[in-house]
């Protein structure tokens, strides 16, 4: 293994475990807001600092850390089963089916994903509690990002079913069960694999665009893009500190590029 | 397109809220403007009348009234596409000469790692980092606006572009042309370029869909007027037909941009099959 896929492994373990157990790092809570030391500087007791409700920073990126994290692989896991069944259908299908599937695909594939999000975004209301804000940020990542999935999977079980062991298992009368349990999915397994940890990533950088754009997990949760909308208000050059979120962010995906195959993040 | 309208166009139907008129809460409203109003609703909300309706004005140039500015959203299409068009332009032109020149001289000095190693670092740092957050970086440095979706740009379009030249640089008809002496400007041109053209043309229809997705967090932080603040402040303030209006623009400039794209590679004597 290449020392720089290692240091990035490395580095992602220790911010999960920093953000599993944020108490290794700081005693207090993400929404503990300590009146006497509102915007406090960088210190022993406050890394970070604190933000103008007085709360801790370090402790506010570090369970933003957990809900970033721990979301974007929920809702890559969301968007490649929604990938899995609709490429699915369309590969193992064919005919109108595949076409139809395919048209919808292409319009789904018309729309830059950011607008697509941003539209259905706030179709929804925006006025809900923090875990519903969270869910629906992350669900809709997950629902609205199988398109390009659906088309690899599709055209990954259109070749498999044309394949000479699958036409042998046919003519040796195997049912269609037990043809799409025992040889389909296992061998497009590899390629769902593939698109789960190439969409973490993706998500994680859509989280904070809509986080930013204030859209996305809404306060007192914190996530990597509401923490990010804190840069709007500050005063980079005279709060440096403010700009940790957005370093973290760059860390954890440029490790993710480093251990996964090179794939292009749009958005 | 269509579709993409009347998805847009069932997604409001069905949103929360869609039925309901802060209107109704003015206690000077008598029963019959109350009744009024609603049936004014209902018709307005009508998935097929209203969606047939809305078609027949827009091709009259009618794109119907923006809720959040009360204002024709002709108008503010209008007023907005200017500003955006020409950001695009210069963001996309600029991020093609930028990242396919770097491409380039990756992809024709393969020995220059240092160069590689550079470009490949900055594309990652770029990349690694929301179209968001650069562009309240470059706020906070005072860069243009079309600087920052020239940086969200160039990574994408250098890694792709270097992929497709480096490919085209290893054929053996390459070889076969230096050795016969051909120049290197002349090999680019004539042969590496010829080579990777339909992919090229693909990319660029990709980028320009890239671009339109990064100038809406890129207008709404650096505050500057067009379509991307158009779409966030409407997103915002929950402005549905404004959203369905852009989102029939975008689908349209998007769509036709990638059937330039597949029709572009068509060269005498190939057919699309």
């Amino acid at each position: 293994m290449k020392p720089a896929r290692l240091v990035a492994i490395v580095f992602l373990a220790l911010v999960g475990i920093s953000a599993l157990v944020p108490r290794l790092w700081t005693p207090d809570s993400y929404e503990t807001q300590l009146r006497e030391a509102p915007d406090a500087p960088p210190s022993a007791r406050f890394p970070l600092g604190t933000d103008a409700l007085g709360r801790d920073r370090m402790a506010r990126l570090l369970y933003g850390t957990r809900v970033s994290l721990a979301l974007a692989p929920a809702a890559a896991l969301l968007s490649c089963v929604v990938a899995a069944l609709v490429g699915g259908l369309a590969g193992w299908a064919g005919g109108w089916t595949e076409r139809t599937v395919l048209a919808s695909v292409d319009l789904f594939m018309s729309l830059p994903w950011l607008f697509l999000l941003l539209t259905v975004r706030a179709v929804l209301p925006l006025n809900v509690s923090p875990l519903t804000s969270l869910s629906i940020t992350f669900a809709l990542l997950g629902l609205l990002s199988w398109p390009a999935s659906a088309r690899v999977v599709r055209a990954a079980i259109h070749s498999l079913r044309d394949s000479d062991f699958m036409l042998q298992a046919r003519a040796s009368g195997v049912t269609p069960w037990r043809l799409i349990s025992r040889q389909l999915i296992p061998n497009v397994m590899p390629v769902l694999l593939a698109q789960f940890w190439i969409a973490v990533p993706v998500f994680i950088l859509a989280e904070a665009t809509l986080g930013m754009l204030g859209l996305g997990v809404s306060e007192p949760l914190p996530s990597w893009g509401s923490m990010l909308r804190e840069l709007e208000g500050g005063d980079l050059w005279s709060q440096p500190w403010i700009a940790a979120p957005a370093v973290l962010l760059a860390a954890v995906v440029g490790c993710f590029q480093l251990i996964l195959p090179r794939e292009d993040y749009s958005i | 397109m269509l579709l993409a309208g009347l998805a847009s166009a069932l997604l409001l139907r069905f949103s929360p809220g869609t039925l309901v008129d802060e209107r109704e809460l003015d206690p000077r409203m008598s029963q019959a403007s109350l009744a009024a109003l609603r049936a004014k609703r209902a018709a307005e909300n009508s998935l097929s009348a209203g969606f047939v309706q809305y078609l027949k004005a827009a091709v009259r140039g009618d794109l119907g009234q923006s809720t959040s500015r009360n204002a024709p959203i002709a108008d503010l299409l209008t007023q907005n596409a200017p500003a955006t068009l020409r950001r695009l332009g210069i963001g996309l032109v600029g991020a093609w000469f930028a990242g396919l020149g770097m491409a380039i001289l990756v992809a024709r000095f393969r020995q220059a790692w240092v160069v590689e190693s550079v470009a490949s670092m900055a594309a990652g740092t770029l990349l690694s980092l929301p179209a968001a957050v650069l562009a309240y970086f470059c706020l906070t440095a005072g860069v243009a606006v079309e600087i920052v979706l020239i940086l969200v740009l160039v990574p994408r379009v250098y890694r792709f572009s270097r992929n497709l030249l480096v490919q085209a640089y290893g054929s053996s008809y390459i070889d076969m042309a230096r050795a016969r002496g051909i120049s290197e400007t002349r090999i680019l041109f004539a042969h590496v370029f010829r080579s990777a053209a339909p992919q090229m043309v693909a990319l660029i229809a990709a980028s320009l869909s890239m671009a339109v997705g990064a100038i809406i967090p890129i207008e709404a932080i650096c505050d500057a007027a067009g379509l991307g603040r158009l779409a966030w402040q409407a997103a915002m303030s929950r402005d549905l037909p404004l959203l369905v209006n852009l989102t029939m623009l975008i689908a349209l400039a998007t769509t036709a941009a990638m059937a330039i794209a597949e029709l572009a590679p068509l060269r005498p004597g190939e057919s699309s099959s």
